[in-house]
């Protein structure tokens, strides 16, 4: 009967698996088409890329950007983990406010952050580069606490969270050792989201005139539009060295089954 | 282990404008297993809350030989908790689960793997220890968290209806399996539950609680066949109410004058409450007239439902050989095996 039922699944899973795939290789594949092309020729050559390794100024940029996007990571982990097992914990009617407050982000002009954040940071935040991770922390606030908060929905957090610390754990340790292993798939949702958010981050990084990796290709597109395709296809590389090296730093345990 | 004596004073919470336990009072001998027993609502999962640190108490004291823990965070207390729900972390193995608690004493990876090892084995689990927890059964679920519980030696071990989601048959095997390890450990140990049979099972003492207040504790026996109140004998066991009246200090129950005990009033109509095993049914002459609804055959014993000509029904708990020839729809008469009756005026 089930396996019936998984055949009959199978044509249109595998048409919409199909259909996404094209959506999202075809341009991908047609940007890398077009970075390999040499003009002067007619053919095809790795010009581009040799031109944007020797760039000084894309190892720069891209380190840049990989570690404010870290910070950004690192920042919205510590405040919206806690937070959010508080809230689910505390069975508090201001649950629904902290959810809409959590949406603002997306309806709320990136310029008027931008100018919030001249008006409001003080001026020794505003000197440095480190304020763009607070920045890109609301920027990614409703993709992050939405993942974290579907993972904390799926689990028994009361019961788990009371067992650690009549164990002997406290707070910090029922966190790090029992809530954030067991909800470890929302936690790389939100390393990812916020991670990917943050390394792509544009208009924002503009408007506070700092200059990271995404504002640089534009830069370079001025006068180099192939160079600055070629390099947006080695940027791709990072996110995904990233998201490996967190996987090896959270393993995943045989928890398939799980009640 | 270093079990320690636990005494509750005066403990009072209120959850809103419900009072979960009003001026609690509880002690707990040093390798005592008291069990706190009552109807859903009555406050006895708050109060081993309130022992564990994971609910603050409005007012009273916690004390664990002596010294006063009430501020005491939870992690800090030392005590042992089995939770209904199974509460292993799913992310760990079975060995892992129970040392977890030495974990966080950090002690050395060997010695909690060994500590560990060893309390699978009291509970039999020691083949299990390299499963993961969704790899087992119910039963085999709270065994790790039983073991995980006493791994850490405890200094007080709380058991909050850790049997409720199990099958009957493993229920009866895994509270006599917590009650060998209990007594073979000497660990003091309260134990709530809201089935009575479990608590009477394997409790020194069992107290009854109702409304926040513990209305009797007393060892299974005495809280049996000498409740101090109508309460604690409606809810321990089956208590049948058959209306009389009371004069002189005496009721007339089946036609025979019994003493009253516990009476409120010196006359008027009021309750008998009388345990089923206290009534005999029989075709001998007497004043109890009554007719035999259903019989239920119990193994070594039958339950009798009859009904009273004025309407009351009484339940009669009788050997099945001799209640073997009676049957329902038959005129039978009622007797009592007492010489002094609880009663009561609700």
């Amino acid at each position: 009967m089930a396996k019936a039922i998984r055949m009959k699944l199978l044509p249109p899973l595998a048409l919409t698996l199909l259909l996404l795939g094209l959506f999202v290789f075809v341009p991908m594949l047609s940007a890398f088409e077009y970075s390999i092309r040499t003009p002067a020729t007619g053919g095809y050559g790795w010009t581009h890329y040799h031109w944007a390794i020797s760039e000084e100024d894309f190892f720069h940029y891209i380190f840049r950007s990989t570690w404010l996007s870290g910070v950004t990571v690192l920042i919205t982990l510590l405040i919206l983990v806690p937070t959010l097992v508080w809230i689910h914990l505390s069975d508090s009617k201001i649950r629904g406010i902290i959810d809409g407050l959590s949406l603002l982000p997306l309806v709320i002009p990136v310029v008027a952050f931008a100018v919030g954040a001249q008006i409001s940071f003080p001026e020794f935040v505003q000197n440095t580069v480190l304020e763009l991770p607070f920045l890109y922390f609301v920027l990614a606030l409703p993709y992050a606490y939405r993942s974290l908060d579907i993972g904390l929905n799926s689990i028994p957090l009361k019961t788990l969270s009371e067992a650690a610390r009549s164990a002997g754990a406290n707070w910090l340790r029922t966190i790090i050792s029992v809530i954030i292993p067991v909800i470890r798939g929302s936690v790389m949702a939100t390393i990812a989201l916020t991670f990917a958010l943050s390394l792509g981050e544009y208009t924002l990084t503009v408007l506070l005139h700092w200059d990271t990796f995404p504002t640089w290709v534009t830069y370079v597109a001025q006068d180099n539009i192939l160079g600055a395709i070629a390099i947006s296809m080695m940027s791709l590389i990072i996110p995904f060295i990233i998201l490996t090296a967190v996987t090896l730093v959270i393993p995943e345990r045989n928890m398939q089954g799980r009640k | 282990m270093s079990s320690k004596s636990l005494s509750l004073r005066n403990i009072s919470k209120r959850f809103g404008t419900v009072n979960a336990l009003d001026n609690f009072n509880l002690e707990v001998g040093v390798g005592e297993l008291v069990a706190l027993l009552g109807p859903s609502g009555c406050g006895k999962t708050t109060a081993l809350r309130v022992v564990a640190g994971l609910e603050q108490q409005d007012n009273g004291l916690v004390m664990v030989s002596g010294k006063d823990i009430s501020d005491m965070p939870a992690h800090q207390r030392n005590m042992g908790m089995v939770f209904q729900a199974y509460s292993l972390f799913p992310n760990l193995t079975v060995e892992e689960n129970v040392a977890f608690g030495l974990h966080m004493r950090k002690v050395n990876k060997h010695l909690r793997l060994k500590k560990a090892r060893e309390l699978l084995e009291l509970v039999g689990l020691d083949s299990h220890n390299k499963r993961f927890t969704h790899q087992l059964s119910g039963g085999q679920q709270q065994r790790v968290a039983l073991a995980r519980a006493l791994a850490f030696e405890p200094e007080i071990l709380l058991l909050d209806e850790p049997l409720s989601a199990l099958d009957a048959q493993v229920r009866v095997n895994l509270r006599e399996e917590i009650r060998r390890l209990q007594l073979s450990l000497g660990t003091t140990t309260l134990f709530v539950t809201h089935d009575q049979e479990e608590a009477m099972a394997v409790s020194d003492r069992v107290g009854v609680m109702n409304h926040g207040v513990l209305e009797q504790i007393d060892s299974p026996d005495t809280l049996y066949n000498k409740p101090s109140s109508t309460f604690v004998a409606s809810f321990v066991g089956t208590m049948n109410r058959i209306p009389t009246q009371i004069s002189n200090g005496m009721v007339e129950i089946f036609g025979i004058k019994v003493v009253a005990l516990k009476r409120g009033q010196e006359s008027g109509n009021v309750y008998a409450l009388v345990r089923p095993e206290s009534i005999e049914v029989s075709r001998v002459a007497g004043a109890g007239h009554a007719k035999i609804i259903t019989r239920s055959f119990m193994g070594a014993s039958s339950l009798i439902i009859c009904q009273t000509p004025d309407g009351s029904v009484i339940q009669a708990l009788m050997p099945s050989h001799y209640s073997g020839d009676l049957h329902p729809g038959e005129e039978v008469n009622l007797h009592i095996t007492l010489n002094e009756v609880l009663v009561s005026n609700v």
